[in-house]
């Protein structure tokens, strides 16, 4: 009987090998021991990496990528002479992909679908939901931040990374038209014709990140905004020089943008703008800076504002902060607590009252605010809001994993003490 | 069929399986131009117009402009008209001053301006337009057309500046433009403040201090006048003496001369007779001009100080007689003023 049950288990698997033959090969142990090396390889390089570019940089070049190419550090031995070579190193997406569809190969051809073997099972299938979690938390996932001051609601987040040029129509008193241009669109430059605005933007220059001077008055502008003839550009006599991205913790990039407006075959004239990578209300801060968070073009008889700015998304509710706290460990500036007294007012009238602090973040309609960053002495709080629709696949996988481990060991833990005990019996 | 050639050809399964992992990958928003609408978030004030064909905008927004424009002529932009929204209700004597004194005009008060001004409908709101012609210099055809619109607390001026010819020609175009726009007031500090003399600061350099002799007496300082006093004797002969200050040489000396000249009756003069009027004096340890000039009845004692980038003038003007008699009290005002 039971010899019938083990020929037949075999001859299931052995139908589902024949059935799979293009698996086996990538169902390989030996290519899983490559695999996992090559991710050792690459968390070694992006931690070095991150040194020099910075946390955002690394994940960019080495996990968010098929491949990286590295440089043989010249503070290492015989750096002086390695460090030309550019060695390719796999990125993220390409070992996850391969580990993916090893395991799965794996898990169709190799793994017996047995109750003895399902702890075994269980466990791969909880990895292979990890890696699929994590590449679509990867395509999925956005930050934002939300700042607020005290006493005000806000209803919009920004994104951290990414802008977009904004034209709002503000010439009637109760609603304002926002057109907005996304950053993927004005990297291709060109010209941009939509039916929502009435004019054609030419975009004569786009970076993510510059030097901004302003040059004393009477003094000519020269490069990237010698051609700017309206605008904060030309009151402010504005001068810009390109700079690479700053992808570490602290870089703080001012994205811009030269651009012409044309009615048709005129030109109503070239502006340009500049993103504040804390969000454009700082621009206020500085009188004559200030209206890079809305530059006026009037335009038959309308009014249009015009700025460029984070990524912004509206939301159907808003937040209002009742106040703020925070404490520091005494005598330090290390802080102990930020918390922000909230209200959410959400649509139909409803509000919910919250208290926000670390590890304690407000969650509602698939985003979770997250306590960020806090200025008392400007009375503001800052929400780092994350948007993951695949938040609950890793815990779910670890569940997963856990059920398989305590399948596997209680399997085997019963079997030997079954056998232990059978042994011990008097003869 | 798909499963048998997917058999023979391993590989295309391998290759369908990555797609879909690239797709996954790839599954984010797709960039792309979006619109919609918010309840409105701005807070300033509107502006805006629609301009008439042969219109063009001037780049450079000066001082308390939001919008600047030129007639387009075979002989290239001529003209000036511009927008000026006031956060405060702005009195039209004040603005008549204004563009007044360049004019060559006697201060206005408000019976004379009536005299000048009229009020116009246009679609639905009324507007005070004041005309002035160049008083200052002979033959001289330079005109300013002045329209001013009030709601509530604020004030839009659109001065109107060119030759006579060019301002009555254009005076249809003018009004649809002013028909064109739409002006609403904001919640917050617009582009421009009441054409005044900036209000007493801290700044060592703002304001100055002064001592005035005990029989002139106050009138009502104007958004124009940081100080106006009046003199009179027995004989109801009368002083006007005024502190103003502008940023800028407003023109320069010769054109403030030319245009006091002006309102007591005397000839302009050219750049080489300018010496016939001034002469050097120190206020408050800073080089200045006094300016002297007598005609028939009236005659101006004046002083021209720049500090900093700002003009500032002390005049009396007014009747001959008593201009020489208050002579000294104003030099001993010019002594007294202190700006530390």
């Amino acid at each position: 009987m039971s010899e019938d049950i083990h020929k037949k288990k075999k001859n299931t698997l052995g139908a589902r090998r024949k059935k799979f033959a293009w698996l086996v090969p990538l169902a390989s142990i030996r290519l899983t021991l490559l695999l996992l090396s090559l991710s050792m390889i690459l968390v070694f390089v992006a931690t070095l990496e991150q040194v020099r570019i910075g946390i955002r940089g690394a994940l960019a070049e080495y996990f968010e990528s098929m491949y990286g190419i590295w440089h043989y550090p010249e503070q290492f031995w015989g750096g002086e002479y390695l460090n030309f070579l550019p060695i390719p190193i796999p990125g993220g997406y390409l070992l996850g992909g391969l580990l993916i569809l090893n395991l799965t190969a794996a898990y169709v051809t190799r793994f017996q679908w047995t109750g003895k073997k399902m702890g075994i099972q269980l466990i791969h299938l909880g990895i292979i939901m990890l890696l699929v979690g994590q590449l679509a938390t990867q395509a999925m996932q956005e930050e934002s931040r939300m700042q607020i001051n005290k006493g005000e609601s806000s209803n919009y987040i920004e994104r951290f990374h990414g802008v977009e040029l904004a034209f709002s129509d503000v010439t009637h008193p109760d609603t304002q038209k926002v057109i907005t241009i996304p950053q993927e669109i004005l990297e291709q430059g060109g010209t941009i014709r939509t039916p929502e605005l009435p004019f054609k933007l030419k975009i004569k220059r786009f970076g993510v990140n510059c030097d901004f001077t302003v040059v004393p008055e009477g003094s000519p502008r020269s490069g990237l905004t010698k051609d700017v003839n309206r605008g904060v550009g030309q009151t402010a006599n504005l001068s810009i020089t390109e700079k690479d991205e700053d992808f570490s913790s602290e870089g703080l990039n001012f994205g811009y943008l030269v651009f012409e407006i044309l009615d048709g075959t005129e030109s109503l004239g070239t502006w340009m703008t500049i993103a504040h990578p804390g969000g454009n209300h700082w621009w206020k801060e500085s009188p004559r800076l200030s209206d890079l968070a809305f530059q006026p073009v009037r335009h038959r008889g309308k009014l249009w504002g015009v700025t460029l700015r984070s990524e912004r998304e509206y939301l159907p509710y808003s937040i209002e902060l009742l106040d703020i706290e925070n404490e520091f460990y005494q005598g330090t500036e290390i802080p102990f607590n930020f918390e922000s007294d909230v209200v959410l007012n959400m649509e139909g009238n409803q509000s919910r009252r919250a208290l926000v602090y670390m590890n304690t973040p407000l969650r509602h309609a698939g985003k979770t605010f997250y306590q960020y960053q806090m200025n008392a002495a400007a009375d503001y709080t800052v929400f780092q809001v994350i948007r993951n629709p695949s938040w609950l696949v890793p815990y779910i996988a670890c569940v997963l994993v856990s059920i398989g481990l305590l399948w596997q060991f209680s399997f085997h833990l019963i079997r030997f003490l079954r056998k232990n005990s059978n042994q011990v019996q008097p003869a | 069929m798909f499963s048998s050639s997917a058999t023979q050809f391993p590989c295309l399964r391998v290759c369908i399986f990555g797609l879909c992992i690239t797709l996954l990958l790839s599954c984010g928003d797709e960039a792309e131009i979006r619109s919609y609408e918010i309840p409105s978030e701005y807070t300033g004030a509107v502006v805006a117009w629609e301009l008439p064909e042969d219109w063009g905008e001037n780049p450079d927004l000066s001082g308390p402009m939001a919008g600047s424009f030129h007639v387009k002529t075979n002989a290239g932009p001529t003209g000036r008209i511009g927008v000026m929204p006031f956060r405060e209700s702005v009195s039209s004597v004040d603005v008549a001053n204004m563009f007044g004194m360049e004019l060559g005009y006697p201060t206005f008060d408000k019976v004379k301006l009536e005299e000048i001004s009229e009020v116009k409908i246009i679609d639905g709101r009324e507007f005070e337009w004041i005309r002035l012609t160049d008083r200052g210099l002979e033959k001289s055809l330079r005109t300013i057309l002045l329209a001013l619109h009030r709601n509530e607390d604020e004030t839009w001026l659109f001065p109107f500046i060119g030759d006579r010819d060019l301002i009555n020609g254009q005076e249809k175009n003018f009004e649809s433009f002013l028909a064109s726009t739409t002006l609403r007031a904001g919640e917050t500090e617009i582009r421009a403040k009441a054409p005044s003399p900036p209000p007493p600061t801290h700044n060592q350099h703002d304001t100055p201090t002064w001592e005035i002799p005990p029989h002139w007496v106050q009138t009502s300082a104007s958004s124009m006048r940081l100080a106006s006093y009046e003199v009179t004797d027995s004989n109801g002969s009368k002083l006007d003496f005024s502190v103003t200050s502008f940023p800028g040489d407003v023109g320069g000396t010769l054109a403030n001369v030319n245009r006091w000249l002006g309102q007591i009756g005397i000839a302009p003069v050219e750049e080489a007779s300018l010496d016939k009027y001034i002469s050097p004096i120190i206020v408050d340890e800073m080089n200045a001009q006094l300016v002297v000039a007598e005609g028939d009845k009236d005659a101006l004692y004046a002083v021209i100080l720049m500090v900093e980038d700002k003009s500032w003038f002390f005049k009396i003007t007014g009747n001959r007689e008593l201009a020489k008699v208050e002579k000294s009290n104003f030099l001993s005002f010019l002594d007294s003023v202190c700006f530390h």
